[in-house]
């Protein structure tokens, strides 16, 4: 261990680690995908046949609440946009072997942060277009530090004290959640608000509606979650940080003989994987809501990221395709809530299963060779 | 000395510091803010501690288990979400909105009874079909989150059922009449005792029998126990069961100490799962000392009555943190623990 690294081994071990990352051809990776999802789907339809229900009603509203109308599209690429950038940040740290289970608590700060440094800024900046576009410049930036520092925290103490990010992230969830809900209950809450909530964001402040008439979604918040999709897809496949990243996540050792700071690089991870979360609860705040709220209402964008990105293998595009699925689920739930006898909470229940499936590779791999289905995936 | 003994004892040293670092920070606080302490240390407060740290070690024994023959469960949260909803419809369907005490104990041995199912399914896809154990966790998590309220609403048709029942304390005569001990220990709900017992018997399991033995061994060198002629990924079965079927019970002994489900949010569980993993690491995996870590965190998570009792003007909503935060300081100061040495690795036999 102590002697210097020759070369031509490193390289040798970093050539087996990108191997393996190829070694699951693309498309095995999309089979065990829509297998996952399938067969979870099929799962979810059983239950509710067995509860008593009519399953195809209930697969048909899935399909009508999230693609029906234009309004139930547009609604399920609000939830799409939200689910892209939160699930990019969760394939960030996964990608470098980083657990980032806190990507919740980090929309949490980076959507309060968003909306009191836009409330606190507003007097002091032109009405109107100009001003309005500063504003949410600014509010962006603030959520993409307040995410940021809110990861490198419990990225700084896996690295330097060894304390598991898994936990200590989760953790940071809960504080998250009750800290900002004290806030917004408390100090945050303007004396004439009915309900619990912050200030409402400036009139000149969102984003402009365009193709769809839909208050919660604007086409300029589904391009910016592609912007950052591409920028992060380049920073991991086309530069020397992003390289050092996925390689520190699959061959830690390879990458500590070429020279990464291995510790420095799990802290930096993370809070890029932070960023990405803030941004989620600045464009929530913005683009959805026009304020922030208590949340635990918030709903569980930072959680089913992780589906997610598992789903997508956690490439950042591929995120976009299964951001759209849980996208279109998210919506269907919304339908299903107030057309549906079938409590909406199973469809929680089936990210589960989906997520349980994608951690089971090996499943599908039997049931192919079973089958006799499935050459093509070899 | 050898390497793993140095580490060990320089890890008892780390955790010895951070106690006493909490400890120096606790006593300052008491006196800059004038915390009355008799009033917050109370025998109730004892008490509510037990309470609230018997699910967690149960959890947390269970986990440990599992960890120390090589796999890490870490859907030990999902697990006791599923325990607590099995034991509440299974209360309700025997006893209504008001059943008995026996309602209650067969409640909790149905929820015994379901996660041992749940968990041979889960030990297969772990073990047999080598799935990735920390995706694989989390995905009971979630599927605990949606599939608990998901069954509440069915029953009840909200996420929360209706007022079941308690567990009913039992009572020594005569012994409770003794000052400070007797009401802690003579009083008391018989799930305290059941955990203790547990503890003190996953103790003795694992460090004093044969069978333990091949569990540390299962964790610590496959390889060895497999030459030896034991079947690694049998005993790993056994494990992954026994900590789902723990867990399970700890979300049972919840319910049964809470008296009603309640699926909002987080779920009644709220967290509780991660914590015990977190108790069995500090308590660097030795049954004992998780169960004391279990306790430290039930006190935390108790001391918001006491504040509240004291009148110390704290929002209960900030207080109710105060064990998640002494989690992440805990594994902060304490985080370098000396995991087994093939915990996440599948074990494939070489014949």
């Amino acid at each position: 261990m102590s002697d210097a690294p020759d070369s031509g081994r490193v390289r040798a071990a970093l050539d087996r680690a990108a191997d393996r990352m190829l070694d699951a051809s693309v498309y095995e990776r999309i089979g065990i995908a829509v297998g996952s999802t399938g067969l979870a789907l099929a799962i979810g339809l059983v239950i509710v046949a067995l509860a008593g229900y009519d399953p195809i009603r209930f697969a048909t509203q899935l399909v009508v609440g999230s693609f029906g109308s234009e309004r139930a599209f547009a609604r399920t690429l609000q939830f799409t946009t939200l689910f892209v950038l939160a699930g990019v940040a969760v394939a960030i740290a996964f990608r470098a072997g980083v657990f980032n289970i806190g990507v919740q608590g980090q929309l949490i700060f980076g959507g309060i942060a968003c909306v009191l440094s836009i409330v606190w800024l507003a007097p002091y900046l032109p009405e109107g277009r100009i001003g309005g576009v500063s504003l949410i410049v600014v509010g962006l930036l603030a959520s993409a530090v307040a995410g940021g520092l809110y990861a490198a925290l419990p990225g700084a103490l896996k690295a330097y004290y060894g304390a598991n990010e898994i936990i200590t992230t989760i953790m940071l969830n809960f504080i998250a959640i009750g800290v900002v809900g004290w806030a917004v209950d408390g100090p945050l809450r303007p004396d004439d608000a009915r309900s619990v909530r912050t200030e409402y964001l400036p009139d000149n402040v969102g984003f402009p509606q365009l193709l769809f008439d839909y208050p919660s979604f604007s086409l300029v918040g589904l391009g910016l979650a592609l912007v950052v999709v591409a920028v992060i897809s380049v920073l991991m496949t086309r530069t020397r940080f992003g390289y050092d990243m996925v390689t520190s996540g699959y061959q830690l050792r390879a990458a500590t003989y070429s020279g990464v700071d291995a510790e420095r690089m799990i802290v930096a991870t993370m809070t890029l994987s932070g960023m990405v979360a803030g941004l989620v609860g600045a464009v929530f705040a913005i683009m959805v809501q026009g304020y922030f709220i208590d949340p635990t209402g918030l709903g569980t964008y930072g959680f089913d990221a992780i589906a997610v990105s598992l789903l997508a293998a956690n490439n950042p595009i591929g995120v976009v395709p299964a951001a759209l699925l849980f996208g279109a689920l998210d919506s269907a739930s919304s339908h299903v809530q107030i057309h549906s006898e079938v409590p909406v909470q199973l469809i929680d229940g089936i990210v589960g299963l989906v997520v349980l499936f994608v951690a089971a590779p090996e499943l599908f791999r039997m049931i192919a060779e079973r089958t006799g289905l499935g050459g093509g995936e070899r | 000395m050898s390497l793993a003994d140095y580490s060990a004892s320089r890890e008892a040293r780390l955790g010895g510091i951070g106690l006493l670092g909490l400890l120096v920070l606790g006593a300052a606080a008491v006196v800059w803010f004038d915390v009355p302490v008799e009033r917050i240390v109370t025998v109730g407060f004892v008490n509510r501690a037990l309470l609230a740290a018997s699910p967690i070690a149960l959890a947390a024994i269970g986990g440990l288990y599992a960890e120390k023959s090589g796999v890490f469960n870490i859907g030990l949260e999902g697990f006791m979400i599923f325990g607590a909803i099995t034991a509440a419809v299974a209360l309700y369907g025997l006893g209504g909105t008001d059943p008995t005490q026996i309602h209650l104990w067969a409640a909790v041995l149905l929820a015994v009874v379901f996660s041992v199912l749940l968990t041979l399914a889960y030990a297969v896809l772990l073990i047999r079909f080598e799935a990735d154990q920390i995706v694989a966790g989390l995905a009971v998590w979630f599927m605990g989150l949606g599939f608990a309220p998901f069954a509440a609403s069915l029953v009840w048709g909200t996420v929360r059922s209706p007022g079941l029942t308690r567990v009913n304390y039992y009572s020594l005569p005569y012994l409770v009449e003794i000052p400070v001990v007797g009401p802690i220990l003579f009083q008391q709900s018989p799930f305290v005792v059941v955990t203790a017992v547990v503890v003190v018997a996953a103790w003795v399991v694992l460090y004093r029998t044969r069978y333990g033995y091949w569990i540390q061994a299962a964790g610590d060198n496959p390889e060895a126990l497999d030459t030896a002629g034991v079947n690694v990924n049998r005993v790993r079965y056994a494990t992954v069961v026994f900590s789902g079927v723990m867990a399970g019970l700890g979300g049972a002994v919840l319910l049964a100490h809470a008296g009603n489900f309640i699926g909002t949010g987080d779920t009644m569980v709220d967290g509780r799962g991660w914590i015990a993993i977190v108790a069995y690491l500090f308590g660097n995996y030795n049954p004992l000392g998780a169960a004391a870590a279990a306790l430290l965190f039930g006190g935390l998570d108790m001391l918001q009555v006491q504040f509240q009792t004291a009148d110390i003007a704290v929002s209960g909503r900030l207080m109710g943190l105060a064990p998640y935060v002494g989690v992440i300081v805990v594994l902060t100061v304490w985080g370098k623990t000396r995991m087994p040495a093939s915990v996440g690795e599948p074990y494939e036999s070489e014949e």
